[in-house]
């Protein structure tokens, strides 16, 4: 295993450690308006998050391991607790995780379009933060992530309005985030860089984007309205004064349904990359992956009401639930592809690619969960419960969350010049993926069987379930730290890693690890085909641009 | 580099071995996983479990070829295309097939449409609307259900009716009686925020949504037909949970379905009992205040550990009677008592935010009305709840009803109509529990 575990860019090791021109650490805690700072500084504070909401996850669980209330003083703060998880999960770890790093690169670009707002949209998260996480120590919202009224309207502490004013922050940022990054697809693109030459990671982004900044305007106009209705005496939700409390429901999941998507489309634009590489093999159906991501993201906007299956009026509900199994068929063409992509290559079983395996093993689980729950009269029985919690951890853990740590291990050589340890690597997942699994996989049952989520006391038949979930989530939350562990440590003693160690075709391979404060030196001559691996033709770019890096040389395009 | 002349990728006959393993094992696998279905739900209580959990197999089997096509394929994979030691090498430059696509783009559609096609005649089959709903004694009744933090409520609007003409509620708190057969249609309406009423043995499921309560507020529907379960004796419980989150006790909001094994064994064990209880009240005040109190929906925000309740929307009622003499200077405990049902926006306790629902001789709600009789009853079985009641419990029968006549101007009848026309029509009641407290 560890042989082909050794990057195949050996030239990398005659590289001097002083070589590496990385930034001091110092530079990631200041403003910049490098997108390659600015990618670290999401990527760090969105991993601080992760931490953060996981110890939540990790008391949460604590609480569940007996039916009754114990751990937790009461009713209200275990709603509060799984309040601001879910929130810092969505809003501050996952949705700004995949943001700046790789776009610039891949496409052969010196920067983003809009630097200075890059840095901007960055460095509105901070602030939101604080205002969300104050919220909670000062007088926590109660009412879900999903934030309900009149619950969280009528019944809900001021950390509630707090909570809105910090997702309203957060949108913000997202909309910033997301035109810069449309725009920059779009205009930022070396000459040779066709639309069909750009690799699928763009894509996704592209895509994602495209969702963010038309979904995220609802957010901002539904959190507006439960703002007016907390502080200013609106009624838009209470329904004694002519409001309705469906309104909410159809706003927030018209963002949030699509926000799904922008959590776990640049996770499959990752695994696209990731899988192409480390089994040398062009990805299957280039055109129809890009494709199908713009498909996923129109449809993703029709099928909101999903959410609202049990307080829909009844003959709305069969639409909806046709739209939402339609989601099935771009969502099927991706998994087919990417097994189409590794089937017959010749893969390298290193800890990225054992990532993205485990995120197409557990998505393909929370794709069956989701088309399951499409149908609507056995999504009657399973609303609400424990079932969706599964299938929602399924997607967006077994998916986006994997997908993260697949890109960690893909493109940690790029960001800091260093390879991380692979055998702690391949460790890290055997925890995660069995951690996961046994946590994740009984929540199915103990939903059907009848257990709502949600709550901190349920009956007392649950407790062997539950203490099997406690116990695996326990075992998820220990991986974490093999993870940290390894980062920090290769951080500063990983084996240099050179120009290009995976030998990949994309752009952000075709110079220095890390990059050069303008990426490349001129405008970058991308190899015609993104994945087109196998090829004479690859070959000899490859070793072009090998040479020119054993050179010392930063030009990735001298050919 | 080690390219491939050829345009396919190349498997192995090793591989052809591997995926027959497979077909074979999936095969046995799907039909083993189907074997699960009945033990990962609950019991099937109701004609619409039969065919959810029919839809529910369905699903299990295309969910198992779908499982045991991606994992197994991924484990051909590894297996088989895992590159070797020294191999440095990349796979065949093989960029797709326009076919396959077209195959993985379609096969995937039809089966949604299948299952949406399904989906939609089970889901019209089970929610159509019955000829004959809630039927007792040949009557169609109404049946409502009342959610309030955190407590069930359910009253039979029956048809029949007392001396005075009104029509009897039954209020039978957490527990929904039903029997086999009975096309049950709830009406379920919200106190407060949006709860989930769900009966997982039978299916079903439906929020309850906050309206304007002088429009009637906004009643949703729920159906289902209870049935016989092997090997179940009569009556059945069967869990009914809240599965929306309504605040600090939402996993303690339950209540139960009592499914009775026919109509007579429901009228027998609840509905004419019941009847009973309300047409023959005990003389006794504070008898009749405990069965009074729980005709009201008290039980959905106040704790009363005396009859079980465990809402905490509003203050606790424990030891209420040695509360009630201090909270306003001037005031008794009987007056401070009646002035809180019936006017109850006068006070509010300190930490309780919410304004309880209003009580009284003239309110719009039917099921909050209440006479100058049944406050009576009610001040009086609440004086007894303490340890030295500030009640004037010796002279119940002036205090309280002086009380009412203070603070609202009302003249109580104490012989609760009894005086005149009842004495020798109800004399069977009486003997349990007339004289002993006056």
């Amino acid at each position: 295993m560890a042989t082909i575990a050794v990057p195949l860019g050996a030239q990398g090791e005659q590289v001097e450690a002083e070589a590496l021109r990385r930034p001091a650490l110092s530079e990631y805690l200041r403003w910049s308006v490098d997108h390659k700072i600015i990618g670290v500084q999401y990527g760090v504070s969105a991993f601080l998050f992760f931490i953060i909401g996981g110890a939540m996850a990790m008391l949460i669980r604590l609480e569940l391991w007996t039916p009754e209330l114990d751990l937790i003083v009461s009713g209200a703060a275990y709603n509060s607790l799984f309040t601001i998880h879910g929130t810092i999960m969505i809003f501050l770890f996952i949705i700004p995780m995949w943001a700046a790093f790789g776009v610039p690169l891949q496409l052969g670009a010196k920067d983003m379009a809009f630097p200075w707002l890059n840095a901007f949209a960055f460095w509105l998260i901070p602030p939101a933060a604080v205002v969300v996480l104050l919220g909670y120590f000062v007088s926590p919202a109660e009412a879900g992530w999903t934030s309900y009224p009149p619950l969280s309207t009528l019944f809900s502490g001021d950390g509630q309005t707090l909570w809105a004013l910090g997702a309203h922050l957060l949108g913000i940022s997202s909309i910033m985030g997301s035109i810069n990054f449309i725009v920059t697809i779009f205009n930022m693109r070396p000459p040779e860089m066709t639309i069909w030459r750009m690799p699928l990671l763009c894509w996704a982004v592209l895509a994602t984007s495209i969702i963010a900044v038309m979904a995220t305007p609802f957010l901002a106009g539904a959190l507006t309205l439960l703002l007016l209705d907390r502080v200013a005496g609106t009624t838009f939700f209470d329904a004694a004064s002519g409001g309705d409390v469906l309104l909410w429901q159809n706003i927030f999941w018209f963002y949030s349904h699509p926000a799904v998507y922008i959590m776990v489309l640049p996770g499959m634009g990752v695994l696209s990359e990731v899988l192409s590489v480390h089994s040398r093999k062009p990805v299957f159906g280039y055109r129809m992956v890009g494709l199908s991501s713009m498909g996923i993201a129109f449809v993703g906007f029709t099928v909101w009401a999903h959410h609202m299956f049990t307080s829909l009026q009844p003959e709305l509900r069969i639409p909806f639930m046709i739209t939402t199994m339609i989601i099935a068929v771009p969502t099927g063409i991706k998994m087919f592809s990417w097994i189409g992509t590794i089937w017959g290559g010749k893969i390298r079983l290193n800890s990225a690619m054992l990532f993205a395996l485990g995120f197409l093993s557990l998505f393909v689980i929370g794709g069956i969960s989701g088309v399951m729950l499409a149908a609507l009269p056995f999504d009657i029985h399973v609303h609400d419960t424990y079932f969706v919690v599964s299938h929602f951890h399924f997607v967006l853990f077994g998916g986006s969350v994997f997908a993260v740590y697949a890109a960690l291990y893909h493109w940690f050589p790029k960001v800091t010049g260093r390879m991380l340890n692979e055998r702690l690597g391949q460790i890290h997942f055997v925890f995660t993926y069995f951690g996961f699994l046994f946590t994740f996989f009984p929540m199915h049952v103990v939903g059907m069987l009848g257990m709502p989520r949600r709550v901190a006391v349920y009956v007392e038949g649950f407790q062997a379930w539950n203490q099997l979930i406690s116990f695996s989530a326990f075992v998820l939350g220990f991986s974490t730290f093999i993870v940290i562990y390894n980062v920090i440590k290769s951080y500063y003693h990983g084996p240099i890693a050179g120009a290009n160690p995976w030998r990949a075709l994309t752009l952000e391979w075709q110079t220095t690890s890390p990059p050069p404060p303008m990426n490349f030196d001129d405008d970058p001559i991308p190899f015609e085909d993104p994945y087109g691996y196998g090829t004479e033709a690859s070959a000899a770019y490859l070793a072009v641009v090998d040479e020119a890096f054993s050179n010392g040389s930063t030009r990735a395009s001298e050919h | 580099m080690q390219n491939r002349p050829s345009n396919t990728p190349s498997i192995s006959p090793a591989a052809v071995v591997v995926a027959a393993v497979f077909l074979i094992v999936s095969v046995i696998g799907i039909n083993w996983f189907t074997t699960f279905v009945p033990v990962v739900l609950p019991e099937q209580a109701s004609a619409e479990s039969k065919s959810v959990d029919e839809l529910f197999y369905i699903l299990m089997i295309i969910g198992g070829v779908v499982f045991f096509l991606i994992q197994g394929m991924l484990l051909i994979s590894v297996i088989a295309f895992r590159a070797r030691p020294g191999d440095e090498g990349d796979g065949p430059t093989y960029h797709g097939n326009p076919l396959l696509e077209i195959v993985w783009t379609i096969i995937p559609a039809l089966v949604v449409v299948f299952l949406a096609v399904v989906s939609f005649n089970i889901w019209t089959q089970n929610t159509e609307p019955k000829a004959a709903i809630n039927m007792v004694e040949g009557h169609s009744i109404s049946i409502n259900v009342t959610g309030a933090r955190y407590a069930w409520t359910h009253q039979y609007v029956t048809e029949r009716f007392d001396p005075d003409g009104n029509q009897i509620v039954i209020n039978s708190g957490p527990e929904l009686h039903t029997y086999i057969g009975q096309n049950v249609d709830l009406t379920l309406q919200t106190q407060d925020v949006i709860h989930s009423y769900w009966v997982p043995a039978m299916r079903v499921k439906q929020d309850l949504l906050p309206g304007d309560p002088t429009r009637g507020g906004r009643p949703t529907q729920l159906r289902f037909t209870p049935i016989r379960v092997e090997d179940r004796s009569y009556p059945a419980r069967y869990p009914i949970v809240c599965a929306e989150l309504c605040g600090d006790g939402h996993g303690r909001m339950q209540g139960a379905v009592i499914v009775y094994e026919n109509e007579s064994q429901f009228l027998d064990q609840f509905y004419e009992p019941a009847i009973h209880a309300i047409l023959n009240p005990p003389a006794d005040p504070i008898l009749r205040g405990e069965m009074e109190i729980q005709n009201y929906i008290c039980n959905s925000c106040h704790i009363l550990d005396s009859l079980g309740w465990t809402s905490t929307t509003g203050p606790s009622l424990n030891g209420v009677a040695d509360r009630a003499g201090e909270r306003v200077p001037g005031q008794t405990a009987e007056e401070y008592i009646a002035t809180s049902i019936w006017n109850s926006g006068a006070f509010r306790v300190p930490g309780y935010d919410q304004q309880m629902a209003a009580f009284g001789p003239d309110v719009m709600e039917a099921t909050n009305v209440m006479s100058p009789e049944q406050l009576y009853s009610i001040v009086a079985y609440l004086c007894t709840q303490g340890e030295q009641s500030d009640c004037d419990m010796n002279n119940a029968n002036v205090a309280i009803p002086d009380a009412i006549q203070t603070v609202f101007g009302y003249e109580v009848d104490i012989t609760f109509g009894m005086d005149a026309d009842a004495d020798a029509e109800t004399p069977d009641t009486e003997t349990e529990a007339s004289d002993d407290s006056e």
